[in-house]
This record gives C-alpha cells, sequence and structure tokens, in this order.
C-alpha cells in the first residue's frame, strides 16, 4: 500500500467531508428549527449547481463567480417558499409526517423543473484552473526503487476545500457567536419558550429556511469545483447523505452534524482505498446502522430534544 | 400576609371580558371566562386541574384563538395580537412548562430576554446589571449553562428573564411547581413584593392556600368558565367555597 494513496484519501476525506458537514448542518438548522423534514434538501443544493454552471457557461467564468448570486438568490427564495408552504402545515395532526410528504413532492417539482429548463442530461463545467493540480509534498521512495512520489491534488478541490471550511466558520460564529443565532439555537431547543422572549416565531422560522436554502445553494456551487458535472437527478443521494449525517450527529445539533459530515467524508474515503469496492459502499451504511442501534441520539447529540 | 394594604380597585390593564377559547376545532376549553387584572396587585388564579387557568393565561398572551369575546389591554381590544408582540406591550409570561434555553448560558437565557431592545447595547448592559443586582446567584452563574443549574436556580432565571426588559404586568404559571419549600417560599417572597417595584402580577397556582397568602384578589375557576371571585381577605368567610377547595384537595391528593 502506498503511503500516497492514503494521502489522497485523507484529502478525499476532507474536500468530501467538508461538502457533507454543510450539507448536513444546513438541513440540521431546518429540521431543528422548523421540524420540516426536507426531502428536497438535496435538490435545494443542485439548484445552486445548476446556477453555478449557468454561470460558467453563460460567461466562461469560474463557477464560484455564481456564490454571492446563489447565496442571496436561494436565502429570498427559501423566505418566500416559507411562507407558501409551511405556515400550511400547521392545519396537519401530524406535522412532521406531512411536511415529509410536502417536501418530497417539492423535490420531484424541482427535478422536473430542473429537467425542462436544462434537458435530462448530465453536463460537464470544464472550468479548469491553472494549475490543475498542485503537488502538496513529496513521499520519498513512494513506489521503491527510490522512485519518489508526489500527493498531487486538483487545484479546484482545494479550492473548494477552503471556501467550504471558510463557509463553516462563518456559519459556525454566527450560530455560535450572534444574537441571532442563538436565538436560532434557542428554538430548536425549546420551541414554545422563543415567543415569550417576544420572537416572532414565523419570522425566525422563515430566516432559517431562507439561511438552511442559501447554505445548500452554496454547497451546489462549491460541488461543482469537486465533481465537475452537473445531474438533474443527483439530488436524491444528496439527500441521503444530509439525513446520514443528521443522524450520525445528532438532529438539531449544528456542530454535531459538521463532526459527523467530515467523520462520514473520512470514512467514505478510506474505506475507498482500504477496502474492496463492494465493501467499501456498505461501510458508511454499516457506521448508520450501528449508531442508530447503539446510539439513538446521535454520536454528538444529547438525549435532550422532545 | 401583604406588608401593605392594597388598592383592588385600580385600574384594569389587561382583562378576558367573556371570552370563548379552543385549542382545536370548536372544543371550547374557555366558555364565557372573565378576568380583570388590576394594577399594582396580586390576582391569583386558582382551580382543579384542567380548570382553564394555563389555557386562560396563554388567551392573554395571544396562544389561542379567541372566537368570542375580547382580549382587552389598556381599554384596547387586542384580539389575534401575536405572543411575541406581548414583550413589547409591557406584558412577560413564564408559562408552566420550562421556557428556558437549556444550552445556552444563563446570560445569554437574558439576553434574548432583551430582544426588543437588542439594538441598544447600553440598555441591555444596565438591563442585565439590574437583574444581577435582584438575583446575585444569576450573577455567580452567568457563564453556566442555563440547563446545569437546580430546579429553584432555573425557575429565578426564568423570573429574571421575564423583568429583564422591565414589564408592567408578569403572568406566572405555577411557578413553585415541584420546588422544595424552602425554594418555594423565597419565591412566593419575591412574587408577593412586585407589586411595590411597579410590577403587576397574575399568579396562577396549584397551591390553593399559598396564593390565597400571596394573592390580593382572587379567582376561582371551573370548566373554563368563573366560580367565584374576591379578595382573598375575604375568602377564609365563603362557608360554600371552602367546601369546594377541599372538595378538590381531597380529590388532588386520591
Ligand atoms: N395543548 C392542548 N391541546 C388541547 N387541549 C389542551 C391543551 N392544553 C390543555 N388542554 C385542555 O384544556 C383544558 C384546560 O387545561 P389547562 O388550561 O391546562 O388546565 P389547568 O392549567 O387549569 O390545569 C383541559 O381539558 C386540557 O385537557
Ligand atoms: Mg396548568
Amino acid at each position: 500500500m502506498s503511503s500516497i494513496l492514503l494521502y489522497n484519501a485523507l484529502i478525499g476525506g476532507l474536500v468530501f467531508g467538508a461538502i457533507y458537514a454543510l450539507i448536513g448542518a444546513s438541513l440540521n438548522v431546518m429540521m431543528g428549527v422548523l421540524r420540516v423534514v426536507n426531502f428536497a434538501h438535496g435538490e435545494f443544493v443542485l439548484i445552486g449547481s445548476f446556477l453555478a454552471y449557468s454561470v460558467f457557461s453563460l460567461t466562461g467564468l469560474n463557477p464560484l463567480a455564481a456564490l454571492p448570486v446563489v447565496a442571496i438568490a436561494m436565502f429570498f427564495g427559501g423566505v418566500a417558499a416559507y411562507y407558501l408552504l409551511i405556515p400550511r402545515l400547521r392545519y396537519s395532526d401530524d406535522a412532521e409526517t406531512s411536511s415529509f410528504l410536502l417536501m418530497f413532492g417539492v423535490s420531484l417539482m424541482l427535478v422536473s423543473s430542473i429537467t425542462w429548463i436544462y434537458g435530462a442530461d448530465i453536463r460537464p463545467v470544464n472550468f479548469s484552473f491553472d494549475p490543475v493540480n498542485i503537488a502538496l509534498l513529496t513521499v520519498e521512495d513512494a513506489y521503491g526503487k527510490g522512485r519518489d512520489g508526489k500527493v498531487l491534488v486538483p487545484t479546484a478541490r482545494l479550492v473548494a476545500l477552503v471556501i467550504n471550511l471558510a463557509i463553516i466558520a462563518a456559519m459556525t460564529w454566527f450560530i455560535y457567536r450572534t444574537l441571532p443565532g442563538k436565538a436560532l439555537r434557542g428554538a430548536i431547543m425549546n420551541r414554545d419558550a422563543i415567543q415569550v422572549v417576544g420572537i416572532d416565531i414565523d419570522r425566525l422560522s422563515a430566516n432559517a429556511f431562507g439561511l438552511a436554502a442559501a447554505l445548500a445553494g452554496v454547497t451546489g456551487v462549491i460541488l461543482t469545483l469537486v465533481i465537475p458535472s452537473v445531474d438533474p437527478n443527483g439530488g436524491a443521494p444528496l439527500t441521503l447523505f444530509a439525513f446520514i449525517v443528521i443522524v450520525l450527529g445528532g438532529l438539531g445539533h449544528p456542530i454535531g452534524a459538521l463532526l459527523a459530515g467530515m467523520l462520514f467524508g473520512m470514512v467514505e474515503q478510506f474505506s475507498n482505498v482500504l477496502l474492496p469496492q463492494s465493501a467499501a459502499q456498505m461501510v458508511g451504511f454499516v457506521m448508520l446502522v450501528a449508531v442508530v442501534m447503539f446510539k439513538p441520539e446521535g454520536l454528538f447529540g444529547r438525549k435532550v430534544m422532545r | 400576609m401583604n406588608a401593605t394594604v392594597r388598592r383592588l380597585d385600580g385600574p384594569v390593564p389587561l382583562e378576558l371580558k367573556d371570552v370563548y377559547a379552543a385549542y382545536h376545532g370548536d372544543i371550547s376549553v374557555l366558555n364565557g371566562l372573565n378576568i380583570k387584572v388590576r394594577e399594582g396587585i396580586v390576582t391569583g388564579i386558582i382551580g382543579p386541574n384542567g380548570a382553564g387557568k394555563s389555557t386562560a393565561l396563554k388567551t392573554f398572551y395571544g396562544f389561542l384563538k379567541v372566537s368570542r369575546g375580547e382580549v382587552r389591554h389598556n381599554g384596547q381590544r387586542i384580539n389575534g395580537t401575536k405572543p411575541s408582540d406581548m414583550v413589547g406591550r409591557g406584558v412577560s409570561f413564564v408559562p408552566q412548562n420550562r421556557s428556558l434555553f437549556n444550552d445556552l448560558t444563563v446570560e445569554d437565557n437574558l439576553r434574548l430576554g432583551c430582544w426588543g431592545i437588542r439594538s441598544d447595547k447600553a440598555r441591555i448592559q444596565e438591563a442585565l446589571e439590574r437583574s444581577y443586582e435582584m438575583f446575585p446567584i444569576l450573577k455567580d452563574k452567568r457563564h453556566d449553562s442555563a440547563g446545569s443549574m437546580s430546579g429553584g436556580q432555573q425557575r429565578f432565571l426564568e423570573l429574571a428573564r421575564a423583568l429583564v426588559i422591565d414589564p408592567d404586568i408578569i403572568m406566572l404559571d405555577e411557578p413553585t411547581a415541584m420546588l422544595a419549600p424552602k425554594v418555594s417560599r423565597e419565591l412566593y417572597d419575591f412574587i408577593s413584593g412586585l407589586p411595590e417595584k411597579g410590577v403587576t402580577v397574575v399568579l396562577v397556582d396549584q397551591n390553593v392556600r399559598q396564593c390565597a397568602a400571596v394573592s390580593d384578589y382572587l379567582y376561582v375557576l371551573d370548566l373554563g368558565a368563573n366560580r367565584a371571585e374576591g379578595a382573598s381577605a375575604d375568602f377564609g368567610d365563603d362557608e360554600g367555597l371552602k367546601a369546594m377547595i377541599q372538595e378538590w384537595l381531597d380529590y388532588q391528593i386520591d
């Protein structure tokens, strides 16, 4: 086993882990504050990817140029979607199940809309950075017989990682250090109490929905650097990953989702290198089942919800 | 019991007037309830379990839809006002269920209590300092998470948070439930002194004797409607009422 493969797994784990972390954290904010089971979260990510694709294919610019536009558009889109959809759930006897069905419908609708606008093909986002790869370090005698090896990482992935980490840092600062962020966490801890301190729960929820949508969209933009193509049917696996991360990290626990996302990315990438392919694909799910069986509140969660 | 004799005929800043209200559909929980909250006194609300005491407070606070009748604040009809607008109207509420944000610090809980004045840093600082002066224990624990404190300390934090931006009226729903007797006494002492600090009190309580002792005026509720009312001082004289209260106290012990 070459140590270069392990370095690659480590970097891949960071790159994908940060993406899973961001997807999971944004879904966790939405589910924690609103108790909405957002089955369309992967499609929210896709919207970001396709907007980045549009910006790239229309202007030839780096898909990252779409980042601020996507963030702002999806925040306001999310707020509007909240007022359009979510208050109706209140008339349901079982709001959480209804929210799941509603968002499942939204996810089908988004997939059809994206297919209608962009067509059903997978489209490449072949923007190339200069240089294409960066040699992070040299491993002496990597291949035996005195041949050194270089750990080469695609520049696009490094850029994606750095931006992703910066967004995670900003989000963490917002949720843990600012008063509106604390209000969001307060609403996750005790939704009934938020109104007695004079916070309008509808406005707070709308903002949480907008924030989660914006973060999902931003993740989609970053994703085009890591996997340089966009697929109208690519949302479902992302939704699945997001739910896995939440179960691993603990519902309503934003930091838990960040750690769980990183962990899941690492486990995935290292098993790809260390295990036969068929076994590698199962590792993540085995981990999920184990957590559900032995620590249902999540690896980083506490038994306080509900 | 009360240090000063208080006026029982003062102005009525808050009132339920012939109110019908329901949680779901048209199953009314409040059936023509009338409650006048008078300024500068402690108004007690007692009644058996399920009488609608908590519902009455939640209706004052806009949590329930009023199907008939009026909620009035300072002479104005406020039916349909959002709960989150009540703090801004000078009405605070400590609900029956714990209302703290457990994983946030004591100080952050108080800061969230200052949401309405969040852009005014100086005023927030002043408000926090006033809270800490009133409840020194909270100052010592200000960096601890709210959920890590004892039940009594948590109740005091809820009280502090409800008082932090100087309300005119505070509504308390069974504030001493599940507290040790010594802590209960401290809490009742504090509550009974609030009118002298300029805060009108509405107190819902299961503990009839304590509530009667702390309150200046009492409402007795049953089945979501008025059963009796009067100055607390006169309550001991009403044999019929005493018998009824005894009946539900016996029932509670069963
Ligand atoms: N969230 C709720 N949804 C539906 N019914 C409720 C709810 N809360 C209380 N009730 C009903 O309303 C009635 C009055 O309850 P409540 O006001 O809590 O009584 P009290 O505080 O006097 O013990 C009871 O019959 C109770 O079952
Ligand atoms: Mg009650």
